[in-house]
């Protein structure tokens, strides 16, 4: 049997990930874990765009005897290009970030290993699979939010997030176990077939398990309580993929969850709405936190929920009008704040790094501290600006696209409840220009801050991937349209698992 | 060829501020000569476009494939616009390099007032909803960084981030209203909507009327959205003359013209619209009368002049509102920056340790009374002649309580303009604080926006004759500047705006009188005027109310495991009981 295409995109960097690590060990040279997982996220990125330029790549695809099947649908491909895009340019910002620390290579492989799960995640079609691919995911975040191994606040951070993934977890599994009771089945496009199950009170226990159990990755209130230690205390390249990416992977997999569940009862409309209500709590809940935060990374983490909220906006004002247009403008907007909060917590590792003597006070980089950075190092106080700009909202930048898009998508439903939830939404935005706008403010300062004055070199190498993510998010504000192929397709993959 | 003009209009401003980014704050004689050359070189190419390429015709300009139609519309009231920004932009450059000599930061402060300009012109020029609702997000963008420009200064700073938010959440009405028209045609043209606007249900275009109307009333610092003008003195004068009173600031009012065909017949809007705008003329004139600030004085008028602005587009009066908008635009541009002039000689802008500086520099005072007597209504200037024709309208066409009060506001008017001139310029002798008189550069720019002041009434004709034949579905007549001139003085309401101008100097005469039976009757009246008439601290309160919230939420986040157990836990319940509920 041969493995399709898109089975090498996940392949390669978890068959890379122990190859590398062996190879720095054994040489004793970390540089050859730097360079060999640049190269080999190098490679899986021209391996998926070799994969979406065949056609007939796409479409499910039967692993181990059938046994495990994998999908490479739009949603798929979504977060395999996220997963990528931040995977490679979190690479290069570490080779400065992380270099010296103690087991340096055990870094790259497990970077490796999250980038490829994170791909597998989103292929996953049937719930074990699924279930199987999401504790990985676990499994190698787990060990780089903690690779830091100073300040003990780290392992704290590290213990919460686990434990509560856990919990998440077995709900998960609770879920599986009832679906599998009711239909037969646990494949994912099977399941909406599963007739005489149909409205099934277990049924519906297990969407409302998998919603609790995977929220938790997907960080909706109140299941975040992890999300801004966990973030603020990871090495920083790590809180840009947790933020950017591994919380998109959480909501791809409760959609992949849910969506047949609701298909099969009729319940999408229903969902739409559920999706609307956590989404307007998450956007508010976020903000708020958001405008008491003195740390620049806590404070970005506590963004990371409310944009959580704008996608879920989009999303359920989908389902709960059967519209499409608002599943792409969510979708697009899961791949802009990828983007941007990317960009946001690399720019802010930029500056703890020149800030910082020591790697270990991650979390407590104070945005006081920042008090006339752009003197110093100005591209990456103009990186940091363009990423909070653009998480607000302000036009001409990648984050006023897509949610002028979810925007439109819920006025163009003509409901009025939907059409109040959108103006709530566009006042939180204004809201968080509260808490973005004065980190503008102290970055251009004519007076610097004892810690800028004392601070070190940023450099090139770190400020390769800030460049790049800023001249991403500005040409995705002026052509939206280069990114809404990728962001429809998903927003389509997601309206028919759902049944619409 | 219309779209040359508009690119060049647009792009030239924003290739300068792109240059000047690039350079870096390496060389400040190159960076004011660049900034100088960009911002010229537009209001060149915005003169170009009003002599050459004004049509009513929308031209495309970036075919972005998902912006649907990125069309520009050079008519008349947006070439208006443009051609105000870009000139009076220019001057305001060339002020600045006078002003901000030895400042720091000069690449961010030229970079941002030429985005602002090239940001300006593009949303007056505007023919698609999207691409006006992304120029008003980019000029308020441009706007508090240059409130906050000296960060360093908490006050400067809390002024920016509060003018941001307060016409954001403006911003917020005009989203709403763009999107529901989008949703109704299909469409973002604006022309589309002006056509299709009758045939919408009532309840959507009630709601679009007025929800346009909050966002031009936080735009254009209508009451109760004011309160962000005057904090934004803080900003660099220069920027305070462009952006707070010649150009942003009538934003607004531009939308309420722009759409005042669509919106005249929904029911009740015109009567909002006169309300808001006398309102606001009233209430900030008297806070003008009391304000111990130079600045905040001025920009208590502004305030209160584009409440003439609003009020003549409600009662119908398109032409004198945008009219008067011109005439206000160059006079006040005028006053600001005569008042930078005072400013940097001086040092302060408080006007109890200001006074008698007009022995100091005459010529700045001199062209400062010119600018205040346009303000004031006083003939033959600009001022005399729109406002007039804004009351002579009211009169018409308008509630007669309207027309009374604007007519004691006019008294208003005369009445703070002579007494900041007095305690800047007379009475009290501070002399010493300014050694010497403003500099050539600056004396220049007054000089030309004075000769504009004097003058621009002249272009009264061929304005009317370009806003009637380019604008559809607009109540407009065309006059010539002589047919309106002689129609204005055989009018009644001129002679009695005359006297209410003449009685606000006769108040000031008598000040010795009155002031002891003022502060006896009303004293009240003064300190509610100094509190703002709280509607500062009412604009407070959503921030305040924000700030306590999270204070309490932040209690959630205990950072203990068990209680983020709980909240699993919790949610887990939540979802089963609604899961039960939907069941049953």
């Amino acid at each position: 049997m041969s493995t399709p295409a898109f089975g090498w995109v996940i392949a390669l960097p978890l068959i890379a990930a122990p190859g590398l690590y062996l190879a720095s060990r054994l040489s004793r040279r970390p540089a050859v874990a730097r360079w060999l997982c640049l190269l080999t996220l190098a490679g899986d990125g021209w391996l998926y765009f070799m994969v979406t330029r065949t056609p007939g790549a796409a479409g499910a695809q039967a692993f181990f005897g059938g046994s495990a099947v994998m999908q490479w649908d739009g949603l798929a491909q979504l977060l395999a290009a996220l997963a990528l895009t931040l995977g490679t340019l979190v690479a290069l910002f570490s080779t400065a970030d992380i270099a010296g620390a103690p087991d340096e290579e055990k870094y790259y492989a497990l970077l490796l290993v999250l980038v490829g799960v994170l791909i597998g995640v989103g292929c996953a079609r049937d719930l074990f699979n699924l279930w199987i691919w999401f504790e990985a995911l676990a499994v190698s975040t787990y060990l780089l939010v903690a690779f830091h191994r100073e300040p003990p606040t780290s392992l704290e951070a590290t213990v919460k997030y686990l434990v509560q993934s856990a919990a998440g977890t077995s709900l998960v599994l609770l879920g599986i176990a009832l679906v599998l009771m009711q239909t037969g089945t646990l494949d994912l496009a099977a399941i909406p077939l599963a007739a005489k199950a149909a409205g099934s009170p277990a049924l519906l226990a297990a969407g409302g398990l998998f919603v609790v159990g995977l929220g938790v990755k997907a960080a909706l209130v109140p299941l975040h309580s992890w999300l801004p230690d966990a973030h603020a205390q990871a090495p920083s390249g790590i809180s840009a993929m947790l933020s950017g990416v591994v919380i998109a992977a959480g909501l791809v997999a409760l959609l992949r969850a849910v969506a047949p569940l609701a298909a099969l009862s009729d319940l999408r409309a229903d969902v739409g709405w559920l999706f609307l209500g956590l989404g307007a709590v998450n956007m508010l809940y976020g903000n708020l936190l958001a405008l008491r935060q003195v740390s620049l990374k806590r404070l970005l983490a506590y963004s990371s929920l409310s944009h959580i909220g704008y996608v879920l906006l989009g999303i359920g004002v989908a389902l709960s009008s059967g519209q499409p247009a608002g599943a792409a403008a969510g979708m697009l907007h899961l791949l802009n704040h990828g983007l941007m909060k990317g960009l946001a917590f690399l720019s802010a590792g930029a500056l703890v790094y020149a800030l910082q003597t020591s790697t270990t006070q991650h979390a407590s980089l104070k945005t006081i501290d920042l008090a006339g950075a752009a003197q110093r190092y100005p591209l990456v106080a103009l990186a940091l600006s363009v990423a909070l700009l653009s998480l607000a909202g302000l036009p001409p930048l990648a984050g006023f696209t897509s949610k002028w898009q979810i925007f439109a998508a819920g006025f163009a439903t003509g409901h009025g409840t939907t059409e109040l939830l959108v103006a709530f939404a566009a006042f939180n935005s204004v809201l968080s220009l509260a808490y973005y706008a004065p980190v503008l403010n102290i970055l251009y300062r004519q007076q610097p801050s004892e810690a800028v004055r004392a601070g070190r070199l940023v450099p090139a190498v770190m400020k390769l991937p800030l460049l790049a993510l800023s001249l991403l998010i500005v040409v995705v504000g002026l052509r939206p349209d280069l990114l809404q192929g990728l962001a429809a397709a998903a927003g389509s993959a997601l309206m028919a698992a759902i049944g619409s | 060829m219309s779209a040359f003009w508009i690119g060049l209009t647009i792009g030239l401003p924003w290739l300068g501020a792109l240059a000047l980014w690039l350079l870096g704050d390496r060389r400040p004689a190159v960076q004011h000569g660049l900034a100088v050359a960009a911002a010229v070189a537009g209001a060149l190419a915005a003169v170009g476009l009003a002599l050459f390429a004004a049509n009513p015709v929308p031209v495309s300009l970036m075919p972005a494939a998902l912006w649907g139609e990125l069309t520009f519309q050079p008519d008349g009231l947006g070439v208006l616009l443009a051609l105000i920004a870009a000139v009076v932009g220019s001057l305001t450059v060339v002020f600045s390099t006078a002003y901000m000599r030895g400042e720091h930061s000069l690449a961010r402060y030229y970079a941002l007032i030429l985005i602002f300009i090239g940001a300006m012109v593009g949303l007056v020029l505007s023919a698609s909803l999207l691409l006006l609702f992304i120029f008003w997000e980019i000029t308020a963008l441009c706007s508090y960084a240059l409130i906050a420009f000296h960060n360093d200064d908490p006050r400067a700073v809390a002024a920016g981030v509060k003018a941001l938010i307060m016409t954001q959440t403006g911003g917020v009405g005009l989203l709403a209203g763009v999107l529901i028209i989008h949703s109704q045609t299909g469409s973002y043209a604006i022309n589309d909507f002006l056509v299709q606007a009758p045939h919408f249900p009532p309840g959507a275009l009630t709601i679009v009327a007025f929800a346009f109307l909050v966002a031009a009333m936080a735009k254009s610092a209508q009451v109760p959205f004011h309160s962000w003008l005057p904090d934004a003195m803080e900003a660099p004068t220069p920027v305070s003359a462009l952006i707070h009173a010649a150009t942003l600031v009538n934003a607004g009012v531009y939308l309420l013209a722009r759409f005042y065909p669509a919106f005249a017949e929904v029911p009740g809007w015109k009567a909002a619209v006169v309300g808001v705008g006398v309102l606001s003329a009233l209430l900030a004139g008297v806070m003008a009368l009391v304000a111990g600030d130079l600045k905040r004085v001025l920009a208590y008028s502004t305030i209160s002049q584009l409440g003439y602005m609003v009020y003549a587009v409600g009662t119908g009066a398109i032409f004198a509102s945008q009219f008067h908008l011109l005439s206000h635009a160059v006079f006040k541009a005028l006053l600001f920056l005569a008042a930078g002039a005072v400013i940097q000689a001086t040092g302060t802008r408080r006007l109890s340790e200001l006074g008698g500086l007009g022995r100091a520099m005459p010529i700045v005072r001199n062209f400062f009374i010119v600018g205040a007597l346009a303000l004031a209504g006083l003939p033959v200037l600009n001022g005399f002649w729109s406002k007039d024709l804004v009351l002579e309208s009211g009169f018409e066409q308008g509630p007669t309580w309207a027309v009374v009060t604007m007519l004691a506001v006019s008294s208003l008017t005369a009445l703070y303009t002579v007494r900041v001139v007095w305690l800047v310029f007379f009475g009290r002798d501070h002399s010493a604080r300014a050694t010497a008189e403003a500099p050539v550069l600056m004396r220049v720019v007054l000089g030309v926006l004075a000769g504009l002041t004097a003058t621009t009434w002249l272009a009264a004709g061929l304005l009317s004759q370009r806003l009637s034949d380019t604008l559809t579905g607009q109540p407009l007549a065309t006059m010539s500047t002589w047919e309106m001139a002689v129609g204005l003085l055989a009018e009644p309401t001129t002679y009695l705006a005359l006297g209410a101008s003449a009685l606000g100097l006769a108040l000031w005469a008598w000040r010795g009188r009155l002031t002891p039976w003022v502060e006896k009757r009303s004293r009240f009246v003064q300190r509610a005027a100094e509190a703002d008439f709280g509607f500062d601290w009412l604009s407070r309160q959503p921030a305040s109310l924000a700030r306590r919230s999270a204070t309490w939420l932040a209690r959630t986040q205990t950072g203990q495991l068990n209680w983020n157990m709980a909240g699993l836990v919790g949610a887990l319940a939540l979802i089963l009981t609604l899961l039960v509920w939907r069941a049953r």
